[in-house]
């Protein structure tokens, strides 16, 4: 058994944070099927699920060909009004026949991709994982981009966004850990700068707590390599304290009161932030960006403050 | 913002000048991106000195990406992956300069509605990164030409400014088939309200550049005969006058790119040190660079005429 995911992760084309009620008309996106939303400890609101038929190639380390039949899961979402997040994964379990059967079984399970033929999980999730593409197989992230286009694409949308920025994404995979009753851990990579992986072992009980903990991992990590990349463009460039003070505006306005790590995040994923927390240590870089931008704030206050009376 | 760099004939110079703009405002710290559109003869890749791309990639280019071959299309870090030592460093302050080639023996193909779909699609997630998508197109009335004209009409694209540059030479024949390009029937103008633009919008957001100017009072013409100069005057008051019949006059004119010695020779990007250190290019073409760098995102200078 193999849960694959991927969540891409970017900047609402919108010029203002959406207001709750106007995201969940915009994540709107089935009929007849509710927009999950919440108030606390941050605005948040999520798509319906969506499936997506599947009957290709799974991506493999050593190259061996393995065809998996079935469906995948794919929703949006939108925090503060203005990060959007599109987020596709599946199971694959071994199948009990050797040749593809009839779509309504593959339908009854949402969700579930069926492997047909041998199949080696360590090599599915080491392939899924590799940065280099593999053309032609199982390919979740085109899945959560799309839904993404889908999103940003909309009419509610003014498409005059505060900056402009990469998306982000965060290709995940969970195996089984050994002893059910084990701690889940995690293993993060940056592996370019737009790409991440995450290697998880855990429990395979809950995976929404599992999917929900990699969308909580991909919005933090957006935000900082955002804002990093915010305050590069903005403190090494030219012009006066001021002048960069005005380009880092939009981060300040925007980021900087969005981040909030596992504040929706189930008790049994917890343990997986922790071990982030102690190294890469999101939060400490975290904060080491937003006083540097806050020093920089004061000094071009003082600097204002002081101007008249010379 | 998208801009579009086509003109009616290949060699006139729109490739080398539209890279070498791009470039500029990457250092005057835009983001920016360069779509090969050329899909006959992809040359990004030679002129940003990316020797993997030279002539197109083999790695998944936008003609692939087009016709629905690749979720994504190759792209290429030029301040990261460029073969010329003097582009591999960013300079304080300067944007991202990204690069997408074009697929190599790639050819024109008949844009269908998936290709046109894929198309908007791709120009929508550039503009969420790049303040600055440049398209070279291929010369003339190319299907490349109807794809884009056909993605920026549909409604998803509305909101987003589109702006064209049309590159031709001075001389008779390219300032000719340059408005033919644009006003003539089947040119942009006439395929892009049938796909659905405003006359007057589209032509609004036009402009063109004239490539390799010879300028007759340039200083370095001192050694003709006066007898030459004094033609060379003569065409060029003749050009003025049968540029501003065809509508390709002074108010559609957004620059002019003089003659460069590097560039008659090589297709390139003229860096600072070119001109500084070495003292191959003259400072002229550089400022005309620049000077339109700067035009193609300043409002004023698109007014409505
Ligand atoms: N300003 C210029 N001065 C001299 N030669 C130029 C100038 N601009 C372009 N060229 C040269 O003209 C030739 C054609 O340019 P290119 O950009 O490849 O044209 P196109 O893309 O229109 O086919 C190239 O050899 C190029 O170096
Ligand atoms: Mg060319």
């Amino acid at each position: 058994m193999l849960t694959l995911g991927e969540v891409h992760t970017g900047l609402l084309q919108n010029s203002t944070a959406l207001s709750l009620d106007h995201t969940t008309q915009l994540l709107d996106l089935l009929v007849g099927q509710r927009v999950r939303r919440s108030e606390r400890p941050i605005a948040y609101a999520v798509s319906p699920d969506q499936l997506t038929g599947v009957d290709c190639r799974l991506p493999t380390a050593s190259g061996r060909v393995t065809r998996g039949v079935g469906t995948v899961v794919s929703h949006a979402a939108v925090t503060g009004g203005h990060v959007v997040q599109g987020s596709t994964y599946t199971r694959l379990d071994r199948a009990a026949s050797n040749r593809r059967l009839i779509w309504s079984h593959y339908l009854s399970r949402p969700g579930r991709v069926e492997t047909i033929g041998k199949v080696d999980f360590s090599d599915v999730a080491q392939g899924f994982l590799s940065p280099a593409p593999q053309p032609q197989t199982l390919n979740l992230g085109a899945v959560s981009a799309r839904l993404m286009d889908v999103v940003q694409s909309s009419p509610r949308l003014d498409r005059r966004p505060p900056f402009r920025t990469k998306r982000t994404r965060l290709r995940w995979a969970i195996r089984p850990a050994p002893d059910a009753t084990a701690e889940p851990r995690g293993t993060f990579r940056v592996e370019s700068d737009t790409l991440r992986t995450l290697e998880l072992t855990a429990p395979h009980d809950d995976v929404s707590a599992l999917v929900e903990l990699c969308e909580d991992l991909a919005l933090h990590d957006w935000l900082l390599t955002t804002l990093l990349s915010l305050m590069e463009f903005s403190l090494t460039g030219p012009g006066t304290r001021a002048q960069k003070i005005d380009r880092l505006r939009p981060a300040i306005d925007c980021l900087l009161h969005l981040w909030m790590p596992a504040a929706r995040l189930d008790e049994s994923v917890l343990p997986v932030w922790r071990d982030l927390e102690h190294r890469p240590g999101f939060t400490r870089q975290w904060q080491t960006s937003v006083t540097r931008i806050r020093d920089q704030v004061t000094l071009s206050t003082i600097a204002l403050l002081e101007a008249p009376a010379r | 913002m998208l801009i579009f760099a086509t003109s009616d004939k290949g060699g006139t110079g729109r490739s080398v000048t539209s890279s070498n703009i791009l470039y500029r405002s990457a250092l005057q710290g835009s983001d920016v991106c360069y779509l090969d559109f050329d899909f006959g003869s992809p040359t990004a890749g030679a002129i940003f000195n990316i020797a993997a791309v030279a002539h197109g990639t083999t790695r998944g280019g936008l003609h692939e990406y087009l016709d629905g071959a690749l979720a994504e299309p190759q792209r290429i870090e030029v301040w990261a992956e460029s073969d010329r030592a003097s582009l591999r460093e960013r300079p304080p302050g300067a944007g991202r300069l990204v690069l997408l080639p074009g697929d190599a023996g790639g050819g024109e193909f008949p844009a269908t509605r998936e290709h046109v779909e894929r198309c908007a699609d791709l120009f929508l997630r550039l503009e969420e990164e790049f303040d600055l998508s440049l398209v070279d197109l291929s010369a003339g009335r190319s299907w490349a030409t109807q794809m884009v004209l056909a993605a920026t009409a549909m409604p998803k694209l509305r909101s987003v400014r589109c702006r064209w540059l049309v590159f031709h030479r001075w001389t008779r024949q390219h300032v000719l088939a340059a408005s033919g390009l644009v006003y003539g029937p089947r040119g942009i103008l006439d395929i892009g309200t049938r796909a659905g633009h405003d006359y007057d919008e589209l032509l609004n957001s036009l402009r063109f550049v004239r490539t390799a100017v010879v300028d007759p009072d340039s200083p370095e013409l001192e050694g003709l005969k006066p007898a030459q100069v004094a033609w060379l005057r003569e065409c060029n008051q003749d050009l003025l006058e049968l540029a501003s019949v065809s509508r390709v006059g002074r108010t559609m004119l957004i620059g002019s790119v003089p003659l460069d010695p590097v560039l008659q020779w090589r297709e390139q990007l003229i860096s600072d040190n070119d001109v500084h250190a070495r003292k191959i290019a003259n400072l002229e073409t550089v400022e005309a660079f620049s000077l339109l760098a700067k035009l193609i995102v300043d409002d004023s200078a698109w007014e409505m005429l």
